[in-house]
């Protein structure tokens, strides 16, 4: 039986727990729902809920137990020298899988009975040709190891799907009977289903913990990969990057943080500026209905995809900066260059660093402003002396968390820096950043065994280590802030 | 004011200067004030120019992908080369490759410039030849398999011109730079000038454009945005589907049933900061943990959309928390207070006052999956992609690719012609971003509640 | 009132300092203050009583321009001082207020040291020219706000971190260091302890040598025990003005009388 069909049945047998379920609570008061616990649709979801509960969890630890089994045991039969002879064991298991899944496509199309599948050998046909009619194509001749392990997995693969089957029906039957046998009349259904809700709300909202851990854990080990095989020294301070597939390669972060810094730093002076400026325009000069017009355009540039900007960069700003500065004054002759991307960067970052601004701003409490006006400071003094220092807190959060953002960004840079790493301080030349590498390193062709991907994850681990402690220190001082004026 | 001997209370004691005469210092200090204003505003219309600048640079450069040169003249669908076997079989006829179909289409080109009596001076047959796009012999092939007893007829062809002959009607392309570009010759263009004026070259709507799939280097005119349209709209169906359940089922424990103690703490503390975590970070987690160690299929709109709603999620939370929140706490005391449990009083109260709230944020945070790109170069949808995904279910696991990465993706090509496709998937894009915001102020408008 | 210092108290006749003359004041399209006139003497100190939202504050706030500040307010008429309109579209507000010091009902103690709190009005006002003058001035100020005994040893520690009666008190020495001719007063002890309140007052009291002080209280005591002439508002409009003692013994007006025995307010 095919997963989904077995779904089926199961919420087939769900359905009629809640009916029976209800029937029967309703016969056990002569049809007077006044004188149960709950609502009688309480003890229907009761019994759904004890059908679809250990039907559906003991499937899904069958599904994930049963390839690890299966593939033990072949593991264990395949002959050991099979390993030796080239290729690790995840390629070899590959093979077995991809031939046990041409006999499957060679029976159904008819192509083979079943019979001829379990007992066909390598010295009566080749397999290759045979399954390619079929449109299966293998990459090299089957081994005799290889398909009759095949032969073995395919056997495996249907007995498990004979006990998946069972043991899901069973479990779904159980759950049936029991719920019906608790159902009476001072059964506490609501409770029972409220609770099961409510595990349903603890597991949805231990996602986003599980996200974490799913980033933490496949960066971590996939970098601890990386390390087995490249010095951790010359990772972190070797002040070259020259990755090459063919071996002999210098993996060294300093000159991809470099770029990754000098655009950030160039995007801060843009976007901190000019985003603090048109906040403390919009909080404190700008009239209400000048407020309600600018403010929402200012936040559209946070609403165009970052894609947008990177094409602007790319097709825009980068000839525009080359023909115009770098050029006459012989900085430089690429579009792409640190100064592209860092102001693109940077007019990415003005609506969240004024947005951010803005609502600091305005929980600086009325009464110091009124105070200093009052003492005959102008506006600007009042903002400047009096404001502003109560704000800083609040603001320097705001600019890390930009900071930690222009860190990350991927597309502007991807589209406008450049790709050659390079150490350098004219900010008219081609440079390039972590987010950059990730993305060069991750497309195309990869083998995921090589020390030149597999960097590509500890260059994530560190971008990820630098933002994430970034913005905790920015919410940290946020916090802080908030607190003084609660 | 600026007495020298003044000192504070002193000061107060001697006579001032009319209030009327404003002091020099005076002067300084509104000409500062003066001056920080002006930054101020200086600043907001630095940033909105900025802006309107970029929108009308993209627009400017993608409107024409909306329209395409076309040619048109009849085309006889010679039997001998077509359906050599002469029996209208589709399963002979599928053995002609595009090669003979290119053969049908320059002869009859060649036919109808000489019917017409343009003259080709200077310019060898294959020149001419080469005004038609690599496309249209494919798409001349599919249209006769698909009915083969066209084959022997002529048919009134209208056919892509290259996008060179494009680009000279788009004004992309000049004599000048004609002379210079290996791909096209000035004659070429002078000849087309002449087929414009006999009718044969026109331009009009590209409808392929939103609906064909993508085309090789060589074939500019020809690619579309039907395949990134389609993987667009099933990510962001998945996306709806897995990610609004889950978010607001775990706003609503955050909300309303958490206790306060370490593991809410946690959750909370994740929350904020998964929200900050670089997008391309869950990129890499896709590749990781859904291609190389769940073995899901790359580029496949399922592992696009897992990775987008992860990513979407803190929004949702964040968003619909703060809805959850504006319910004021009378309602759930009313509730509460005639027996409801407090399930209830969540489900039957709570959670029907904070749907606008919610539904808004949901739109804003799909919005903002639509846009992204950088996790899906990760997973693969950079790849180039021609065959449009199946019909849902077995299509999630299909390989596709989105608006946004299709914007990438043209952009990197060597073509200008792409850079004209590629702010046109902007534009496609921005038409839908608008589309969402605007639902959602309208939302946000119909059913805001003031408590 | 049972305190008899009111009677008792010399009223000197001093000159006029402020003259308002048909203020009008409006909120967008709700009116505060109608048809105000009352004049404020020069080194004495005058009181604002009324029952709260009768615009008080709202006009106290007219008289150094403070409602410039709020975008919905219209103020219209005329409040003369010293010979000048000061809603002459010539005068520059912040000039003004210099001048026209004020105090709020709650202390607001910039985030920064005390020295610098009191510093704030001189800088800006560039009343000094070195350090050694800036010292002196934020001394003079603080012992005249009678704070200097309980700060002296902690004058660069944040202002936020006084008791509430001190951060008032410290707002009345930033205040006077600007040197100002008016001081006004929203309320100043409404946040305040009864200890903290008493010694305010007897500060006030002290300050009537060389400011003119106007001062908006809710008690009807307050005003008695420190303000040498009272101006009674109802529903934003001026009932009586006159010396204290004559207000609290022998109100005209009924409404007057009304509010003062506690019918009203
Ligand atoms: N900023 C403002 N905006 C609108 N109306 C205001 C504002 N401040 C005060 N008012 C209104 O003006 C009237 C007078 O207020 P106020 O002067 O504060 O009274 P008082 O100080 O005597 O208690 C009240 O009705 C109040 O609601
Ligand atoms: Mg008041």
């Amino acid at each position: 039986m095919t997963v989904l069909f077995l779904l089926i049945v199961v919420a087939v047998l769900a359905g009629a727990a809640f009916v029976l379920c209800r029937q029967r609570v309703m016969a056990s008061v002569q049809g007077d729902p006044k004188l149960l616990h709950s609502l009688p649709m309480y003890y229907g979801w009761n019994g759904t809920i004890m059908v679809l509960l250990p039907a559906l969890g003991g499937l899904v630890l069958w599904l994930l137990i049963q390839p690890m089994v299966i593939e033990g045991r072949i593991a264990a039969a395949l002959p050991p020298d099979m390993m030796a002879a080239g290729g690790s064991m995840d390629l070899v298991m590959s093979d077995v899988r991809r031939v046990a899944g041409g006999l499957d496509v060679a029976v159904s199309t008819g192509a083979m009975t079943a019979q001829q599948a379990a007992t066909i050998s390598t010295e009566s046909a080749n397999i290759r040709d045979t399954l390619a009619a079929v449109g299966v194509a293998l990459g090299a001749d089957v081994s005799p190891a290889v398909l009759s392990a095949a032969q073995d997995y395919r056997v495996m693969t249907a007995w498990g799907m004979m006990g998946r089957t069972i043991l899901t029906v069973l479990l779904a039957l159980g759950g049936l009977i029991y719920a019906v046998m608790i159902t009476n009349r001072d059964f506490r259904a609501r409770n029972r289903v409220e609770a099961a809700v409510k595990g349903l709300l603890i597991a949805a909202s231990s996602i986003a913990v599980l996200t974490t851990v799913g980033i933490v854990y496949s960066m971590l080990t996939e970098t601890l990969n990386f390390f087995a095989q490249y010095p951790f020294q010359g990772f972190f301070f070797s002040l070259t990057w020259s990755p090459n597939f063919r071996g002999d390669s210098e993996l060294g972060i300093l000159p991809l943080i470099w770029g990754t810094l000098y655009i950030t730093l160039i995007s801060m002076l843009v976007s901190v500026p000019i985003g603090l400026y048109a906040a403390i325009y919009l909080a404190e000069y700008a009239s209400k209905s000048v407020r309600a017009w600018v403010k929402p355009l200012i936040e559209v540039i946070a609403g165009i995809p970052t894609v947008v900007f990177g094409l602007f960069a790319l097709v825009t700003v980068g000839p525009m900066l080359r023909d115009y500065f770098a050029e006459p004054l012989g900085w430089g002759d690429s579009g792409s260059s640190v100064m592209t991307a860092g102001l693109v960067i940077g007019i990415l970052n003005i609506p969240f660093i004024s947005s951010l601004s803005d609502d600091i701003i305005n929980s600086v409490p009325q009464s110091l402003r009124d105070g200093s006006l009052g003492l005959g400071a102008t506006r600007s003094e009042t903002i400047r002396q009096v404001v502003l220092p109560a704000a800083l807190p609040g603001i320097v959060g705001a600019c890390l968390m930009a900071a930690s953002r222009a860190i990350g960004e991927t597309m502007i840079v991807v589209m406008g820096a450049g790709a050659a790493a390079k150490l350098s301080l004219n900010p008219f030349e081609a440079m390039t950043t972590m987010t950059v590498k990730i993305v060069g390193q991750l497309t195309g062709d990869t083998d995921f065994a090589a020390p030149e991907t597999l960097v590509a994850f500890a260059l994530g681990m560190t971008l990820f280590v630098i933002t994430l402690a970034l913005n905790i220190v920015a919410l940290l001082i946020v916090r802080k802030y908030r607190e003084q004026y609660d | 004011m600026t007495d020298a001997t003044s000192g504070g209370l002193s000061a107060a004691a001697q006579p001032k200067s009319s209030l009327l005469q404003p002091s020099r210092l005076m002067k300084k200090r509104n000409a500062a004030e003066t001056r920080f204003k002006a930054y101020g505003i200086a600043a907001i219309v630095l940033s909105l120019a900025t802006l309107g600048f970029m929108l009308v640079t993209i627009f400017s450069d993608g409107v024409s992908s909306f329209f395409q040169a076309k040619l048109s003249f009849p085309v006889e669908l010679t039997a001998r080369t077509l359906d050599p076997k002469g029996n209208r079989d589709r399963a002979d006829m599928v053995k002609i490759t595009t090669l003979g179909y290119n053969k049908v289409l320059a002869v009859a080109f060649e036919k109808e410039l000489a019917a017409r009596g343009i003259a080709i001076e200077g310019q060898s047959a294959k020149d001419v030849v080469e005004m038609i796009s690599k496309d249209a012999a494919g798409s001349l092939r599919a249209t006769v398999l698909a009915n083969p007893s066209l084959v022997g007829s002529t048919l009134d062809a209208t056919v892509l011109a290259t996008g060179r002959i494009d680009g000279y009607l788009k004004g992309r392309v000049t004599m000048q730079t004609a002379e210079r570009d290996s791909n096209v010759t000035p004659a070429q263009l002078q000849l087309a000038d002449k087929l414009r004026e006999a009718g044969m070259l026109t331009s009009s709507f590209n409808w392929g454009f939103l609906t064909m799939p993508d085309a090789s280097d060589q074939r500019p005119e020809a690619a579309g945005l039907g395949v990134a349209i389609l993987g667009s709209a099933y990510m962001m169906l998945l996306v709806l589907v897995t990610c609004v359940p889950v978010g607001v089922a775990a706003s609503i424990y955050l909300e309303e049933f958490a206790p306060k103690n370490f593991w809410t703490d946690a959750i909370e503390v994740n929350i904020s900061n998964l929200a900050a975590v670089p997008s391309i970070v869950f990129g890499i987690l896709g590749l990781a943990i859904f291609i190389n160690f769940a073995g899901m299929p790359n580029s496949s709109t399922l592992v696009g959309a897992l990775v987008l709603s992860l990513m979407t999620l803190p929004t949702i939370i964040i968003a619909t928390r703060s809805a959850i929140k504006a319910v004021p706490p009378s309602i759930r005391d009313a509730a509460l207070g005639i027996g409801a449990s407090k399930m209830q009083s969540v489900f039957h109260h709570v959670l029907p006052l904070a749907m606008p709230g919610i539904l808004t944020g949901t739109i804003l945070g799909l919005a903002s999956a639509l846009g992204e790109t950088a996790p899906l170069l990760l997973i693969g949808m950079v790849a180039f992609v021609d065959n449009y995904p199946a019909a849902p279910m077995e299509g999630f696991l299909d390989p596709a690719t989105a608006l946004p990465v299709q914007v990438y993706g043209w952009a990197q090509r060597a073509d200008p012609a792409f850079i004209e496709r590629s702010s046109g998937a902007i534009i496609v894009l921005l038409v839908f971003l608008v589309a969402m915001n605007v639902l959602a102020i309208l939302l946000r408008r119909r059913f805001e509640r003031r408590w | 009132m049972n305190d008899m210092r009111t009677l008792e108290r010399i009223v000197n006749s001093e000159a006029i300092k402020i003259s308002a003359r048909n203020v009008q004041v409006h909120y967008g399209t709700t009116q505060a203050i109608k048809d105000l006139n009352v004049d404020i003497l020069d080194k004495t100190v005058t009181a604002f009583i009324g029952p709260s939202g009768c615009g008080k504050s709202t006009f106290l706030r007219c008289l150094n321009r403070m409602n410039d500040t709020i975008e919905s307010c219209r103020v219209t008429g005329q409040i003369m001082m010293d010979g000048a309109n000061i809603y002459d579209p010539r005068i520059d507000p912040v000039q003004l207020r210099a001048r026209v010091g004020m105090v709020f009902q709650k202390p607001n103690p910039f985030p920064k040291s005390i020295y610098d709190n009191v510093a704030y009005g001189p800088k800006i006002h560039g009343l000094t020219r070195n350090k050694a003058e800036l010292d002196e001035i934020v001394e003079t100020s603080i012992r005249k706000a009678a704070l200097w005994n309980e700060v002296k040893d902690r004058l660069q520690s944040p202002g936020t971190g006084l008791s509430g009666g001190q951060q008032q008190r410290l707002c009345i020495a930033r205040a006077i260091a600007t040197g100002p001719e008016v001081l006004l007063m929203d309320e100043p002890c409404s946040a305040l302890d009864p200890i903290a309140t008493a010694q305010v007052e007897e500060l006030i009291d002290e300050l009537r040598a060389q400011f003119s002080v106007v001062i908006v209280t809710h008690s009807m005591q307050q005003a008695a025990r420190v303000s040498q002439r009272t101006a009674f508002f109802h529903l934003g409009s001026l009932v009586e003005t006159g010396e204290t003692g004559q207000i609290f013994t022998s109100p005209k007006d009924p409404r007057t009388e009304a509010y003062i025995t506690g019918r009203i307010g």
